[in-house]
């Protein structure tokens, strides 16, 4: 006869690996993260740029050309879109850590702070 | 009166080496909660289904169970907001021990690790006076019901067990935040590690589920703010 002790039989269930494709929720949580994905290949550029800046001036004509490819165009367009994807929620999670004023009034203010620099760095920049 | 299907995973330990679905029909109309309609299976057409449940009004925190792959409570959730057959299993990442039933164990392991207590090297007998603006610091995180449905949302206890998870890091904020409270240095260790606070990486799911709307996500990501100014403080301490 068994006793209560060794009747128990737990069955421990295991997370397989495509977890985050089973709920809405994981997987909005897993694009949030996948951003990183193309920002790597546009600081990739970035260090390209720096490198060919201060090598040679024909290296920086050919880093020009090099960003004026389709295809290098298109993967920084969706760097951009991913860096404002994270943004958006980033600064929604950002009230929730540190309550420091209503909510939506800190989700505004990170917009209007991440504008202002944006348009100070274009004024810097020369772009009227 | 209307016809929900129900597929409900079973686990018996003494016949069954994993799981199995169960298909059951039963009648409902739009009070009947899963809670209900599991109760009413159990008495009229299963006798052997194994479940948990108390209070049915969503304050015991006893009848968590995975609903369509979402943890909820049972008596929270009603049938009428489904469509198609709903699958019922018991909480996830949790041991099954009978059905519906798991082992809350390590979730009860975790609650005691953080001290969820008042800790107060004060002797006096008198009582503690707090402001109702002291009282609204730590409110929200105190309604906590331990239910675990915030653990069953949680991939990373999933995927690492020792990581305190939701609701421990949130009594946690509880008690620090606590004007009563001086157990904040020593609840601190358990916080700073990789399975305290830091464990966490925000997927927020625990907040999505939470019957009580704790926002334990929230609170877990405060203890890291907590947590970082720890660390600097302790830098400048010989
Ligand atoms: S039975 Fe108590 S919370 Fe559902």
């Amino acid at each position: 006869m068994s006793t209560p002790d060794n009747a128990r039989k737990p069955y421990h269930s295991r997370m397989t690996r495509d977890w985050w494709l089973q709920q809405r929720y994981y997987r909005l949580y897993m694009l949030r993260e996948a951003t990183v994905l193309p920002l790597l290949f546009f600081l990739g550029c970035l260090l390209y740029g720096l490198y060919s800046l201060q090598h040679s001036e024909m290296q920086w004509l050919s880093f020009a050309q090099f960003m004026q490819q389709g295809w290098v165009i298109a993967l920084n367009a969706l760097a951009l879109l991913a860096s404002l994807y994270h943004a958006k929620t980033f600064f929604a999670l950002f009230p929730r850590v540190m309550p420091l004023a209503p909510p939506l009034l800190m989700v505004a203010g990170q917009w209007l702070a991440s504008l202002a620099v944006i348009i100070t760095l274009l004024w810097l920049a020369g772009v009227s | 009166m209307t016809e929900y299907q129900l597929r409900i995973q079973r686990y018996d330990p003494e016949q069954d080496d994993t799981p199995r679905l169960q298909r059951y029909t039963v009648s409902g109309d739009h009070t009947t909660s899963v809670l209900d309609a599991l109760l009413s299976l159990q008495q009229q057409q299963d006798p052997t289904l194994a479940l948990r449940w108390s209070c049915r009004m969503a304050i015991c925190g006893s009848c968590g169970v995975m609903v369509n792959g979402i943890p909820k409570l049972g008596c929270k959730t009603f049938l009428r907001d489904y469509n198609g057959v709903i699958d019922i299993a018991p909480l996830a990442h949790f041991a099954v021990e009978k059905d519906l039933i798991v082992d809350m164990t390590p979730f009860l392991a975790h609650l005691s690790a953080i001290q969820p207590y008042l800790i107060n090297d004060k002797d006096d007998k008198a009582p503690h006076k707090q402001t109702p603006a002291q009282l609204a610091k730590y409110q929200q995180f105190s309604n906590c019901i331990n239910c675990g449905l915030c653990y069953a949302a949680c991939p990373q206890f999933g995927l690492n067990p020792e990581f305190l998870g939701p609701a421990a890091i949130t009594l946690a904020q509880r008690y620090n935040l606590d004007s009563r409270d001086n157990g904040k240095a020593s609840r601190m260790s358990q916080l700073n590690g990789n399975n305290g606070a830091w464990g966490c990486t925000f997927v927020g799911s625990c907040s999505e589920v939470c019957p009580k709307q704790l926002d334990p996500a929230a609170a877990v990501n405060q203890a890291k703010v907590e947590s970082a100014k720890d660390f600097i403080i302790n830098l400048f301490k010989i």
